[in-house]
């Protein structure tokens, strides 16, 4: 199961297992927004490359117009994920403590 | 051990994880490896539908554990050889502008677990991890 949503702060809420086969419906819902800022990963479980490859794309874009994504609440998986991929490099990472 | 197989579509991962979720509680493997496991099982499978293109059977994953050591094995069948676990490393240090997606996977593997090997017999490409429990 994997959602993702605008949680009521106008942040980008994921939940669940972003996994290749939720990673196209992650990919439409970032480029609907024209300027993703939060992206709380209070309940994301799970990602794997296919999803840290929305994350790059959405990162890139943003480039362009200055902005860029912070990832808040990461669990301790995805934060090693982060870690071993440089996006801790690429990317504001809020450990929500 | 356990085994079976799964359309090469990256919609069979929810039945691949299914099957993962069945082992993981019958062998009571903590929930930090489990997501290890599932990571690698899915970068492996997925590259396997990617790059085996002229492939047209299913992809098998058996999984087992031997004391603190559990290992899964994805073989796919009736395919040329090609060494995935050999790909060049994607430079980490490089600035967004400069970074693409892809080729982050089977990194990611290798940096996962404790072993990590590709063989190929008989027409079929098998990659096997192992990682360590605990």
């Amino acid at each position: 199961m994997f959602e993702i949503r605008l949680g009521e702060n106008g942040e980008v809420v994921c939940e669940g297992r972003l996994d290749a086969a939720q990673a196209a419906r992650a990919q439409a819902f970032l480029d609907s927004l024209p300027a993703p800022d939060v992206v709380d990963m209070t309940k994301l479980e799970y990602i794997s490359s296919a999803g840290l490859g929305v994350l790059l794309r959405t990162q890139k874009r943003l480039l362009q117009s200055g902005g860029g994504l912070r990832l808040k609440n990461a669990n301790r998986h995805i934060r090693d994920i982060f870690r071993y991929s440089g996006f801790d490099r690429i990317f504001q990472i809020d450990d929500g403590a | 051990l356990i085994s079976a197989r799964f359309h090469r579509s990256f919609d069979a991962l929810d039945q691949l994880f299914g099957f993962t979720r069945r082992f993981y509680e019958q062998e009571g493997v903590p929930a930090e490896e489990r997501l290890v496991l599932d990571f690698c099982v899915e970068e492996i499978f997925t590259n396997f539908v990617k790059y085996n293109r002229g492939a047209s059977q299913d992809i098998e994953l058996a999984l087992e554990r031997t004391g603190d050591r559990v290992q899964a094995r994805l073989t796919d069948f009736d395919v040329e050889p090609y060494d995935m676990t050999r790909a060049p490393e994607v430079d980490i240090s490089l600035p967004l502008a400069s970074r693409e997606p892809g080729g982050l996977g089977l990194q990611l593997v290798r940096r996962l677990v404790d072993e990590v090997t590709y063989d190929y017999t008989n027409r079929q490409s098998r990659i096997t991890v192992i990682k360590r429990l605990g």
